[in-house]
């Protein structure tokens, strides 16, 4: 297939903004701007464009939604906070082909009638954060951002605004929070950002993949865009594979491609073709497949039917050397050390996981952990405040129902066999 | 009209409320802990978690809003099963130190776990430990017991507006930290005590000395301190106050409290009490009886009259004192003694403002319902800061701003920094020339209003000399503010009318208060300012603000009260004491008051008071001027009798006893045992008797009882009947050239935590706010070099003191601020004051000053 997000990526300057345009670039943008915003709208139902951050929200919903809001100012938020372990599928966008996501930002503000826009990029992001400002810089330059878009009386502002460091600021209300300077923690919903989001005013939080997508599905057209790929999800998609492959990074693939092909066929198999014991397909927070269970289509629906989720699309690869025991252990200590504290099941049920799982990998286990384990993720899945605490929760569940054996052995034996 | 059903009862809602409201109303019962009424809805607890038909997880029912038709269960197996491990989850890292932990007996965690919680843990593991990270004075942390629920958090922004804690950290690491490094660099408002659900925030002043249920009774009464008067608990063990709480949605301050009103009792304990009369015997005051001590002022009082006529007699009420109190005081003054030399303290700024608006604009002007002031689109504060002077006042002003309302400060407003829309900083002296001229232009906008014309003719004359000085940045914005307000509250503090000329700013907000149809509010710094008006202790008036001028009302209450009120008004506060210093007064009865110290120029006054040839004080401390009286006769504080009060709305409430003490007496019944040896015979047994009399003779208090105001709601005119006189004329306006030459100020400060003779025997209000300071703008810090903490001497004309500087971002202009309310010479011992003609309140001079960095 042709690579449109990560077009040109192989070029060393393709942060640039004459690259950019030299490839093609922002004559979407200047074709969005003849436009009327509901005829961009309409093509991007008919695209069937779904959000990349995790969730797979039809976006062209999410939007009308925004439209119809009467407030003004509306902002249109870019949720850069790409934190998840395993997950660095935007990281390439940000620091590859920065243009991209800005000429995203402007058709995206301009069909919703939003004027201002920020990118809200993870603190650990700071290269990026560098490519971005620069990359600003020259569109307002070039007149692709600004009180006169290239002419044509249409105003988009952009503005990069930096993370502390939080995975929960990238829960789209806890983004808010942060971006108005409060601690990063999730609101009440209703309402919702796209109603009451930023300072209390109509707000659009779209994933960087998301709005990157932006310009292909004007350039090739919502009936096009809506081939490729699944049916139900269709478009290219970024896939960031990691663990033990053979060759671990970003690939841009039609929606549904199954798993075993991203791994076999373009991740090149396991490392040193050590037999594969599980995946993550969609970032630590989906539930883990063993491999027998990975001949499936990664998008939104399959993946849910196959019993995980596609989450960011964030591959982790686990060969037959993986101590799962220890995997949850670590996963549990990122949730616990991520849970922003606000509600009680999240902030206390990832602590008591977090010290369980520890006691069972250092072999001092004890008889009724398991049930322990899984009374405690009851308790929390379901019931904590935003979907932080389901994820932690749903790791343990998930390696509990294939993994079992694992557990109970170093229960019983006192230790862990895998050596690491 | 929404119609929902929780657990098969349908329930009618005629708003939307959440579900929890809803379930509240229908008396079904959700357990909460995150959640409390005073603080908005967090939904970080998960304990009310229901279950509502087509929706996919369990709801919280303290977010959720309820939508017709929807179907909840508050109850079911897997609720139970929640709830249960949500408190399982709390205990992990709860300590578990309920023996030791005040907070046992009314802790909402305890009493959930007792209902809802498990009784065996299964946490194992090591339990967080959390070092205090410093220690403060007054509030205790312990953050192994924080739930963090979060609701002192809530309660400290959006409701006190003081932002002073947040939660720091996040996960486990969470905990409520103030900002300040050392210790709370707060308000000390304790409203973050009264929400904590468990013992993670305490107070020092009563930790480990008792348990919860261990007190006697618990006496609902209202605060000493300012004029707002809230509603509070006592709690008594022993015959001592064991702790003021307050009682959450109760009484005007809903529960809220402030510094002085839940710290600053312990005054009432101090070992400085008078216990015994004391009596001047070869020039030092002595102890002595009861009956040796009323019969020398009888026989001394009777003795003066005689000789000298009634008008030698002279007499200060007291704002601190109850209703009862000042009426049988005005009564024995003007019946037993027969003169009418009767003022107060008040004198000094409300009681002349009160009377110069009612004079103008009609009796009952200034009594606006505090909670009122919320729902004003613009707010004109000026003359003082409200939210240090009336706290709870000025947190109404603060949750206006949070509503959108426009805040205009004039002058400097420290509590009011982050809430302001507009500041103006007029030249110190001359904020009447501002007002004038935005009265005059406001006046050109709006034309005549024509319902009073005397206040239409005093605009039109201002206008006609073009009087007033506009040349003040934000003029026009203040102007177009005003003008196109639909709803305008004016905050008036006293310090614009302590000055010479300080009817002119009267006149000048008058006439904005009835060309705008503003509600006017004067701050009050003294309990019963009102009620000493009301209950007649002023030189001019009879009870119920009657005019003495007017000879149907006092032929009315010569009737009721047996005898001749005298016929001439009275001397005001200060012509007394000329009159004392003049050999005109003779003798003088204080109650409850200290002129020596609270009166600008103690030096001169105390001369003056020394120059007297009877002297009686009755206080509950050897006050500066006790120590130079003949008499000294030991009075009853707060808690320790009964009595009404009026605040500053005109709110009459009781103040109830709640502790039996063996010294002192009433002031009321020690005036009374005085006038029964002096012949006028007063048969009080106790103070409801007084009421129901002062229910009989004064108009304002028609057939009013205590038990109607025990209810709470006794706003006047409560069933009385207000004056509605009208002036003919405005005063004329006297205009006085300051010229001053030196480049500083001294002006009082009004500080938060302290309010003079009592909150300076309050250790914990001492610890928050422990010297007097030199309070310094930035800009002014900068021209004298001085940074914070140097010590400075400053001088006036008459005298100069030392003290260390505090640096203050809040003063805006040239003005630098020092307090009276310690121990020692306060500000008023380095200022000297004139008399303002009109309203005869006094204009302070002296403010020259001079500041040396040593």
């Amino acid at each position: 297939m042709e690579k449109f997000l990560l077009k040109n990526i192989e070029n060393p300057n393709s942060a640039d903004v004459n690259e950019y345009v030299k490839a093609g670039g922002y004559k979407n943008l200047s074709k969005a701007l003849d436009m009327q915003p509901k005829d961009i709208l309409e093509e991007v139902k008919k695209a069937g464009l779904r959000g990349r951050g995790g969730a797979g929200f039809p976006t062209g919903m999410k939007w009308s939604f925004a439209v119809a809001d009467p407030k003004f100012p509306k902002y249109l938020l870019c949720n850069a906070d790409e934190g998840e372990p395993g997950t660095f599928k935007d990281r390439p966008i940000l620091e590859k082909n920065p243009h991209l996501l800005i000429e995203g930002m402007a058709i995206s503000g301009y069909t919703l009638g939003s004027e201002y826009g920020y990118i809200y990029l993870r603190g650990e992001y700071p290269y990026a954060k560098d490519v971005l400002n620069k990359a600003i810089q020259q569109a307002y330059e070039k007149n692709y951002l600004g009180d006169n878009i290239l002419g044509k009386g249409k105003r988009f502002h952009l503005a990069v605004y930096q993370g502390a460091g939080a995975y929960i600021c990238g829960e789209e209300t806890a983004l808010i929070e942060s971006i108005e300077g409060r601690k990063g923690q999730p609101r009440n919903k209703p309402p919702f950002p796209v109603n009451a989001g930023a300072w209390s005013m109509p707000t659009i939080v779209n994933n960087v993949e998301t709005l990157s997508n932006l310009p292909y599905v004007l350039e090739i057209g919502g009936e096009a865009y809506s081939k490729i790929g699944s049916k139900d999800c269709p478009g290219p998609k970024l896939f960031s594979v990691s663990g033990c492959v053979e060759k671990p990074g970003v690939y841009e693939l039609p929606m549904g491609t199954s798993l075993k092909d991203i791994i076999y066929k373009h991740a090149g198999g396991t490392r040193n073709g050590k037999k594969l014991k599980a995946v993550i397909p969609g970032g630590i927070s989906t539930p883990v497949l063993p491999a027998e269970n990975i001949d499936c289509a990664m998008d939104f629906v399959a993946m849910q039917k196959a019993g995980s989720m596609l989450g960011s699309g964030a591959v982790i690869v686990m060969d037959e050397s993986v101590c799962m025991v220890k995997v949850t252990y670590r996963a549990l200590k990122f949730f616990e050390h991520e849970s922003c504290g606000k509600c009680v099941p999240c902030r206390e049920g990832t602590e008591w996981l977090r010290k369980v799982l520890h006691r069972i990998e250092n072999g001092q286990g004890r008889e009724g952990d398991i049930e322990l384990l899984t009374d405690v993720t009851w308790i929390m899945s379901g019931k904590t405040f935003c979907p932080l605490g389901d994820g932690a929760a749903g790791v343990v569940t998930g390696m509990l129902k294939y993994f079992r054996n694992e557990f109970e052995e170093h229960i019983k034996n006192g230790s862990c066999k895998f050596v690491s | 009209m929404i119609t929902l059903t929780i657990n098969d009862k349908e329930i009618t809602l005629e708003k939307p409320v959440t579900v929890l409201e809803a379930a509240k109303q229908a008396g079904i019962k959700i357990p909460t802990l995150c959640y409390h009424e005073a603080v908005k809805p967090f939904g970080g607890c998960r304990l009310c978690v229901v279950e509502v038909e087509r929706m996919p997880r369990l709801q919280t029912a303290c977010t959720l809003t309820a939508a017709d038709g929807m179907i909840v269960r508050t109850e079911s197996e897997t609720i139970s099963r929640v709830r249960r491990g949500i408190l399982e989850f709390l205990l992990i890292n709860h300590p578990l130190d309920c023996p030791y932990c005040d907070k046992a007996g009314e802790c909402e965690l305890q009493d959930l776990v007792k209902k809802y919680g498990p009784t065996v843990g299964r946490f194992k593991e090591e339990k967080r430990r959390v070092p205090e990270s410093h220690k403060d004075q007054i509030l205790a942390r312990n953050m192994e017991r924080c739930v963090v629920c979060t609701r002192c958090v809530r309660m400290c922004n959006d409701v006190q507006g003081a932002s002073a804690i947040s939660i720091m950290g996040r996960a486990g690491y969470s905990r409520m930290e103030p900002f300040s490094s050392a210790s709370f660099n707060c308000e000390y408002c304790g409203n973050c005590l009264t929400v904590c659900p468990v013992g993670a925030i305490l107070s020092r002043l009563y930790i480990h000395s008792f348990r919860p249920w261990q007190v006697d009774r618990e006496v609902e009464t209202v605060c000493s301190y300012c004029g707002v008067g809230c509603s509070l608990v006592v709690q008594v063990r022993d015959e001592s106050i064991k702790r003021v709480i307050p009682k959450i949605g109760f009484g005007l301050n809903k529960g809220l409290l402030c510094s002085r009103g839940r710290f600053g009792y312990e005054y009432i304990n101090s070992p400085d009490r008078l216990k015994t009369p004391l009596v001047r015997k070869n020039g030092k005051l002595e102890e002595s009886t009861w009956s040796e001590a009323l019969t020398i002022i009888a026989d001394k009082l009777t003795k003066i009259k005689k000789a000298d006529g009634g008008s030698a007699i002279a007499g200060i009420a007291s704002p601190r004192c109850s209703n009862e109190d000042n009426y049988v005081f005005q009564k024995f003054m003007r019946m037993a003694c027969g003169t009418n030399n009767i003022d107060s303290i008040s004198r000094t700024g409300f009681a002349a403002a009160q009377k110069y608006f009612e004079d103008v604009l009609g009796q009952g002007i200034t009594a606006n319902i505090i909670e009122g002031l919320k729902n004003s689109e613009t707010i004109l504060v000026l003359g003082g800061d409200p939210t240090a002077i009336n706290p709870i006042l000025g947190l109404s002003i603060r949750e206006a701003a949070r509503r959108g309302a426009k805040i205009i400060v004039l002058g400097n407003a420290k509590g009011l920094e982050r809430f302001k829309t507009l500041q103006l900083v007029p030249e110190v002296f001359k904020e009447a020339d501002l007002l004038d001229a935005l009265l005059v232009e406001i006046s050109h906008a709006k034309g005549v209003r024509g319902e009073i014309s005397a206040i239409d003719k005093g605009i039109r004359m201002l206008s006609e000399k073009s009087a007033g000085n506009k040349n003040v940045q934000g003029f026009d914005e203040l102007k177009n503010i005003l003008m196109s307000s639909p709803s305008t509250s004016i905050v008036l503090g006293m310090d614009i009318v302590q000055r010479t000329d300080g009817h002119r700013a009267l006149f000048a907000i008058a006439g904005l208060t009835y060309l705008l149809e503003a509600r006017l509010y004067l701050l009050s710094e003294k309990p019963n300012e009102q009620g000493l008006i009301d209950a007649g202790c002023v030189p001019d008036m009879l009870p119920g603000g009657r005019p003495l001028s007017i000879h149907d009302f006092k032929r009315k209450f010569e009737d009721l009260w047996n005898g001749a009120i005298p016929e001439d008004d009275g001397m005001t506060l200060f012509e007394i004491i000329e009159g004392a210093r003049g050999n005109k007064i003779k003798a003088l009865y204080l109650m409850g008051e200290n002129p020596v110290f609270n009166l600008p120029g103690k030096f001169y006054i105390k001369e003056s008071l020394k120059a007297l040839d009877f002297l009686v004080v009755q206080d509950i401390f050897l006050t500066e001027t006790a120590e130079i009286a003949d008499v000294v006769l030991p009075a009853l504080g707060w808690t320790e009798k009964t009595g009404t009060y009026t605040n500053l709305e005109r709110r009459i409430q009781l103040q109830k006893k709640a502790v039996e003490v063996s010294h002192g007496m009433e002031d009321w019944r020690i005036i009374s045992e005085v006038s029964n040896k002096m012949g006028y015979r007063m048969d009080y047994a106790e103070s409801k008797d007084i009421m129901d009399e002062m229910a009989k003779v004064s108009p304002l208090y028609r057939d009013l009882t205590y038990r109607e105001i025990s209810y709470g709601n006794c706003l006047w005119p409560y069933l009385g009947e207000p004056l509605r006189g009208e002036i003919s004329e405005v005063p004329e306006a006297s205009y006085v050239a300051n010229q001053y030459k030196e480049d500083f100020y001294l002006s009082v400060e009004k500080p938060l935590y302290h309010s003079g003779t009592l909150s300076r025997r309050s250790p914990a209000l001492l610890k928050m706010y422990p010297e007097p300071a030199l309070k310094v703008g930035a800009k002014s810090a900068e021209k004298l070099g001085l940074n914070e903490g140097d010590r400075v001497q400053f001088f006036t004309q008459t005298g100069s003191r030392e003290a260390a500087v505090s640096i203050d971002e809040s003063i805006k202009d040239n003005r630098v601020y020092f307090s009276n309310n310690f121990q020692g010479d306060g500000v008023y011992s380095l200022m000297t004051c004139n008399i303002d003609k009109v309203t005869k309140a006094p204009g302070i001079e002296g403010c020259e000053v001079k500041i040396k960095k040593l």
